[in-house]
């Protein structure tokens, strides 16, 4: 059985319609199944914790990055995370184009037109990162300055210039890479994407100048900030720091579309 | 020193970019090819190609499959392949490699060392 994990802000007034189709298609595709509103006295963990002990087949996160950031981090909590290992593949569905960057970088379509991906349902397993008890699908970020990156105990990383460091795991189109060069959310490693500039970011706005970048392909990383600034993970949650990141090889069964931006 | 389209066939081989703003202190160790511009302290190894900018400071021992060293160097260098150094180069150290080429007005200070390749000085005695 599908199970649908609706977020909280889809029960605003102005999603019904949106919904109302997603719904329509579903039960056109034959994908029905058990529709979870998330509000104020529902959690996702718990939710989906039930969901699962019922023998749901696929849970589908009806949302946008941070409804995907929460089920995934609900479904691998370490209570759940023998049960949903290789069995449970998850599904999305966005909501909203403007956040749900996941959802463009999987190859998944905008709203009733996800529900075609999902019946079409086409599993890759995916790496996951962690980052102290949270996971994060596509990327952690956090500004580079007072940071500083401690790499396996072996060597660290200072930036003498202003910027940002962007842990990725799935290229998402806001994250700038190098032309050419790939991220693979299925070979074990993360890249560390660090982008600095000497000059000022309204000048780079203005000339288009290229930002400084340095790439490093890594398994596990500490970032230590003097400024005790956060890392956002998936463009959503706060976590503090000092953090350590690693990377778990293709924890979670996502079901892909088409136009993914991997193989 | 390298056309820009040298330098974009150089950043989509690269496995690893140490940027100019970037400060390595300890022992790195890559297995794919290697870009650095900025500065590193400690050791620097890797089975595959090396491409040590203009601007890049290094103060390590260097170890890599072949390199090309455009930037300061302190610390002896070991290549098993072949080595270019470029004219903006600076190297202060002992340099090892299978072949060497050094462009005019590349400064080194240490002891140039050309080794045999150890496979081809064995096929020339099984031949004799």
């Amino acid at each position: 059985m599908h199970v649908y994990i609706y977020d909280s802000f889809l029960n605003k007034k102005r999603y019904e319609k949106v919904l109302a189709r997603v719904e329509t298609r579903i039960t056109d595709l034959g994908l029905n199944g058990k529709i979870s509103r998330m509000g104020l006295m529902k959690n996702i963990t718990s939710t989906i914790a039930n969901e699962l002990k019922r023998g749901a087949k696929t849970i589908v996160a009806v949302g946008n990055d941070a409804t995907v950031n929460q089920v995934i981090n609900a479904m691998l909590s370490q209570k759940l995370g023998n049960m949903a290992i290789g069995a449970v593949p998850l599904g999305i569905i966005p909501i909203d184009k403007n956040k749900n960057s996941i959802a463009r970088s999987l190859g998944i379509s905008w709203e009733e037109n996800a529900c075609d991906v999902l019946s079409a349902r086409r599993i890759k397993k995916l790496d996951i990162g962690t980052i102290n008890n949270y996971c994060f699908l596509a990327n952690a970020r956090i500004s580079n300055q007072a940071t500083v990156l401690e790499i396996s105990r072996k060597y660290t990383i200072e930036i003498i210039e202003p910027g940002e460091i962007n842990i990725i795991n799935l290229r998402t189109d806001e994250r700038n890479l190098p032309e050419g060069f790939n991220v693979n959310p299925q070979d074990g490693l993360f890249e560390l994407l660090i982008n600095s500039h000497k000059a000022k970011r309204f000048l780079i706005a203005l000339n288009g100048a290229s930002a400084n970048q340095s790439i490093f392909p890594l398994k596990k990383l500490t970032i230590i900030n003097k400024k005790n600034q956060p890392v956002v993970i998936d463009n959503f949650a706060e976590v503090p720091t000092p953090a350590t990141v690693n990377i778990i090889k293709q924890r979670i069964k996502i079901i892909v579309g088409k136009e993914r931006s991997f193989i | 020193m390298f056309k820009k389209q040298n330098e974009e066939t150089l950043i989509k081989d690269a496995e690893t970019i140490i940027g100019p703003s970037i400060k390595i202190k300890g022992d790195f160790f890559g297995k794919g090819n290697i870009i650095v511009e900025g500065i590193l302290e400690g050791s620097l190894k890797t089975s595959s190609g090396l491409y040590v900018g203009d601007k890049a400071k290094i103060t390590a021992a260097i170890e890599a499959k072949d390199a090309k060293i455009g930037g300061e160097v302190k610390g002896n260098i070991k290549i098993k392949g072949y080595l270019e150094i470029l004219a903006t180069a600076k190297i202060n150290g002992d340099v090892e490699a299978l072949g060497i080429s050094v462009a005019k007005g590349a400064f080194i200070n240490g002891r140039l060392t050309m080794k045999t390749d150890e496979k081809e000085s064995a096929d020339l005695k099984k031949i004799n």
